[in-house]
């Protein structure tokens, strides 16, 4: 059955990709399924939010790497002669997305921002960032499937459909992969989640030693936001863990407020604060490249503007 | 002792990249550089190397001009490069990049132990190659890995995953992306880019090479990515900080 294929890691991935997916299903008048590795009892989830059909993969061994699933999923995928696969691009999804492409010989277009089906040319246009973020790059693909790793959180949730129908089918056990884990730790997170937060406030290399970041944490409280940081802060100062590190290959933030603090607006790190509603930057460089994509900037030292910023928010609350 | 081999891409420094009148990208005052994240790779080959003795291999694919590349790739430790070069490698895909790539290694370079790539180069980002030059040469894959030693016949990895880490291992040989915090790259000295221009470099052509490479991907554009914002500028007297806090109220981004 030819279709539309998505593969996400967990149930809040799989959402956003069957949001896509069904879109893009009806536009292409073909069927939408899902696959599902874990809990096999989201597959009437699933369905109820858009899929026609959930291909369940047997759960792994302990010492089995996801990896395992990309023989059974390939020849799954050949069988089925897809029109479109997509990823979401999470660190697994991303390494699988692009070993099966190389399997099954076609292209794919990572982190995809824009996916668009020409009804008349019969064309998916796919949008993606390069250059850091400095360039917008269309492509098509010439080969079939299409494939697709698309960023979490970039669409919103599928919404459910209590009547919708659908089957599921459960794909052979994988085999042993030629990856073996031998741990695996959960991360237990020091810091909050920065990706949901409505207000983020970024440490940049303005700040001149870890004592003074209690200024961004004050403003951030001020804010009732969290605090984040650029590259340099998490990678060379080793002064805030690295999830809090926005940028392309960071975290992707899209809160209400941005507030960057002796940021200075290095491509890579704007690629990751995009989406924010408001962007506003306080830095000393007037000339600095923030300032030529925040809303609202503060020319002036950060040691000077942090505490008046937090005064002025807590007069005026 | 393991021979490995670490993939660097030779780049247009992004920063030099201009937003032309019409949308358009302007490479007109450009830069080249080492991608980024495959300095991670360069420099954790040569720390391997280190502890466990062997010889180390910068390989790269591109146009002629890279060879500036090849020797900045050389400055950062690699005992020798493989440089695989011509006209028409401009802008390759990621496919055919890794195709490239594997059918060199496995033609010229078949007892390599370990290949190391950066998670990412700094033009395309496609974050490909790694993973799919594994594919080609039918070897295990550890992409991410923020750690990765060498333990007799296989290697150890660290990888981040979305639930937090996982501890892996492969039997040699194999491949691993390497993470930007894996360590932080060495910036050469003058000593460093004097001895690089004394180390070999095999120069591979497109017509030593079997395979047709064609592309899957047709990029149909590349422009300018707007970021349309209102750029207002304030300073830190107290009326424009009072002005500044009003602005995002305004927006009603903060209570």
């Amino acid at each position: 059955m030819p279709g539309i294929w998505i593969y996400a890691e967990n149930r809040e991935h799989a959402l956003e990709l069957l949001n896509i997916g069904r879109r893009l299903a009806v536009k292409m008048g073909t069927t939408l399924s899902a696959l599902l590795a874990g809990n096999h009892d989201a597959a009437p989830d699933y369905i109820a939010h858009g899929a026609d059909e959930v291909l369940l993969l047997p759960p792994l061994a302990p010492d089995q790497s996801h990896e395992a699933y990309l023989p059974v999923i390939v020849d799954a995928a050949k069988k089925a002669d897809l029109d479109v696969f997509l990823c979401t691009a999470t660190a697994r999804g991303k390494e699988f997305a692009a070993r099966i492409a190389t399997r099954l010989e076609t292209g794919l277009c990572s982190s995809c921002v824009a996916l668009d089906y020409d009804e008349n040319g019969k064309v998916l246009q796919m949008q993606r960032l390069a250059y850091g973020g400095a360039a917008l790059q269309k492509v098509t693909c010439l080969r079939r499937p299409v494939m697709a790793t698309i960023p979490p959180r970039a669409s919103e949730p599928a919404t459910a459909q209590d009547c919708r129908k659908g089957h599921v089918r459960e794909l052979p056990a994988p085999p042993p992969s030629a990856v073996k884990v031998l741990e695996r730790k959960v991360k237990m997170r020091e810091t909050k989640d920065i990706t949901e937060a409505k207000v983020v406030v970024c440490v940049g290399r303005g700040f001149e030693k870890p004592e003074d970041l209690a200024l961004a944490r004050q403003l951030a409280d001020a804010l009732g936001g969290e605090v984040g940081c650029t590259r340099p802060i998490s990678e060379e100062n080793h002064w805030l863990p690295e999830e809090l590190c926005i940028g392309l290959s960071g975290v992707h933030v899209k809160p209400d407020l941005y507030l960057g603090l002796g940021v200075s607006g290095q491509i890579q790190h704007v690629t990751g604060i995009r989406n924010a509603k408001v962007i506003a930057a306080v830095n000393r460089d007037e000339s600095a490249p923030i300032f030529g994509v925040a809303d609202f900037g503060i020319v002036g030292d950060l040691y000077d503007a942090a505490p008046k910023l937090i005064q002025e928010l807590k007069r005026g609350s | 002792m393991p021979t490995i081999i670490a993939c660097c891409k030779w780049v247009i420094d992004e920063a030099y990249i201009r937003k032309g009148s019409s949308g358009n990208l302007d490479f007109s005052s450009v830069d080249y550089k080492i991608s980024d994240y495959d300095r991670n790779a360069i420099e954790e080959a040569v720390r391997l190397k280190g502890s466990h003795g062997g010889t180390v291999i910068a390989m790269t694919v591109g146009t002629p001009e890279a060879t500036k590349g090849v020797k900045d790739a050389l400055s950062r430790g690699p005992d020798q490069a493989c440089f695989i070069a011509d006209a028409a490698f401009s802008n390759l895909e990621p496919s055919q990049t890794a195709a490239i790539l594997a059918d060199v290694i496995r033609s010229r370079f078949a007892d390599y132990d370990l290949i190391l790539c950066g998670e990412g180069s700094s033009d395309l980002y496609a974050q490909q190659v790694g993973a799919r030059m594994a594919e080609n040469l039918g070897i295990p894959c550890i992409s991410f890995a923020q750690k990765v030693d060498l333990d007799g016949e296989r290697v150890v990895a660290e990888r981040r995953v979305e639930e937090g880490i996982e501890v892996v291992a492969a039997s040699l040989p194999a491949l691993v992306t390497v993470l930007p915090e894996i360590n932080v790259p060495r910036i050469p000295g003058v000593k460093d880019t004097l001895m690089a221009s004394r180390k070999p470099v095999m120069t591979i052509r497109k017509e030593d090479m079997t395979l047709p490479h064609e592309a899957f991907l047709q990029t149909l554009s590349m422009t300018a990515a707007r970021m349309d914002r209102s750029c207002e500028k304030f300073s830190t007297d107290a009326p424009e900080i009072t002005r500044f806090v009003d602005a995002l109220r305004k927006k009603a981004v903060i209570p």
